[in-house]
């Protein structure tokens, strides 16, 4: 898969934020950007439905800055978590260098969570990527849940490698979405590699 | 923010041959977009347009299209065309990876629209094959592990985590 795009000198990595329907995605990345000094940061596309649910997706670009004569740039979107929309994620899926899966800590949704982990999966080896393999943080949110799934349980029904980065978060007050972002960017970071795919 | 500011060898014939077409069809803008939604090359500065924002949707509704056009039992619609009271859009396939946009106003000049971005289509093509081999090359020259902490430094700057850390649920 392509991990870059060679174009203008500049090196896009494009994270996204997949899970579940309402799990926080749209919420993560709000609050990116609104975090985000603007001069690093482009406009914030949202493409939504009357009640707030994410229909295609939500993007803006961050320039991290110039490295070696190029541009360094990421790229962040969040896919639509209806269940329905199985088209659109694959979409935007489609080119990732690395996925943040934001799943709802509230213990009805622990099937939802397990179900769009699998789809997403799923998406990622048709397009040859192999997902234990490619930069993936794992992040529990909404925290702030009085009765939250318990650290471990996904990763145990998932089989997920022991090594893969986990986080908590509320993503409403942005409790553990800057350092989620910093997880996951640097995963894609030092994932990086020139081997021409792209 | 500072967008596609085409600075590649070839960068510049892609844009010349988009400045080319703006000139002869009297169009707003015309821009190469990348199928994973990255814009490679803009001419014209008639409408002041968020490129990049741009990129990522026309990549999205390309990708859409082609889902439509296999459902309908089509591989691909290779034109779409949207038509506004003031302005439309053009925007076609440039062989498999990337799609030329190009934003007029006068409706009546469709035909000639057509007729440009189809003659430079291939011209295009050739460009951004061009144009990745010359990455290509000059991303070999790259020194991996200082690229890879000095941008790891860049994200721990840019990234920051801040007060919300400590702020009660
Ligand atoms: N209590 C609580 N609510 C949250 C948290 N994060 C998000 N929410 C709320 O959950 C609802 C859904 O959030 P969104 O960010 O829109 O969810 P989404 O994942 O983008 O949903 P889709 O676009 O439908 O896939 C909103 O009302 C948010 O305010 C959290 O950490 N705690
Ligand atoms: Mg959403």
């Amino acid at each position: 898969m392509p991990h870059l795009d060679l174009n203008n000198r500049q090196l896009v990595f494009k994270i996204v934020y997949f899970g579940p329907g309402m799990s926080g995605k749209t919420t993560n990345l709000l609050f990116i950007h609104k975090k985000i000094f603007d001069k690093y940061k482009g406009d914030m596309v949202i493409l939504d439905t009357e009640e707030e649910r994410t229909l295609f997706f939500d993007f803006f670009p961050v320039s991290l800055g110039t490295v070696q004569g190029f541009s360094l740039k990421i790229h962040l979107y969040t896919i639509p978590g209806q269940v329905f929309y199985e088209a659109s994620r694959r979409i935007i899926l489609e080119g990732a260098d690395g996925v943040v899966f934001v799943a709802d800590s509230c213990i009805e949704r622990f099937d939802d969570n397990v179900d769009m982990y699998r789809r997403m999966t799923t998406n990622l080896g048709s397009y040859g990527v192999d997902p234990t393999s490619f930069p993936i943080v794992l992040q529990y949110n909404k925290r702030d849940y009085d009765e939250v799934i318990p650290l471990g349980q996904l990763e145990a029904i998932l089989e997920l490698p022991d090594d893969l980065p986990v986080t908590e978060s509320i993503a409403t007050s942005g409790k553990g979405v800057m350092r989620t972002l910093q997880l996951i960017s640097k995963e894609v970071i030092r994932n990086f590699q020139l081997d021409g795919s792209a | 923010m500072n967008e596609s500011v085409v600075t590649g060898s070839n960068g510049a014939s892609i844009n010349e041959t988009l400045a080319r077409l703006v000139e002869k069809t009297e169009a707003l803008t015309a821009l190469l977009i990348s199928r994973h939604g990255i814009c490679l090359g803009q001419a014209g500065g008639g409408a002041r347009l968020n490129a990049t924002a741009l990129a990522a949707l026309v990549a999205g509704m390309f990708s859409a299209t082609k889902e439509v056009a296999n459902i309908v039992g089509e591989e691909q619609f290779s034109i779409l065309l949207q038509q506004g009271k003031k302005r439309h859009i053009h925007i076609s396939l440039i062989g498999e990876k990337s799609m030329m946009v190009i934003v007029f106003e006068e409706y009546s000049r469709i035909g000639r629209v057509r007729l440009e971005a189809k003659k430079c289509s291939s011209t295009l093509v050739r460009l951004v094959n061009q144009d990745r081999k010359d990455q290509e090359q000059a991303i070999q020259d790259i020194s991996i592990p200082d690229f890879k902490e000095y941008a790891l430094n860049l994200i721990d700057r840019i990234f920051v985590i801040g007060e919300e850390e400590d702020a009660s649920p």
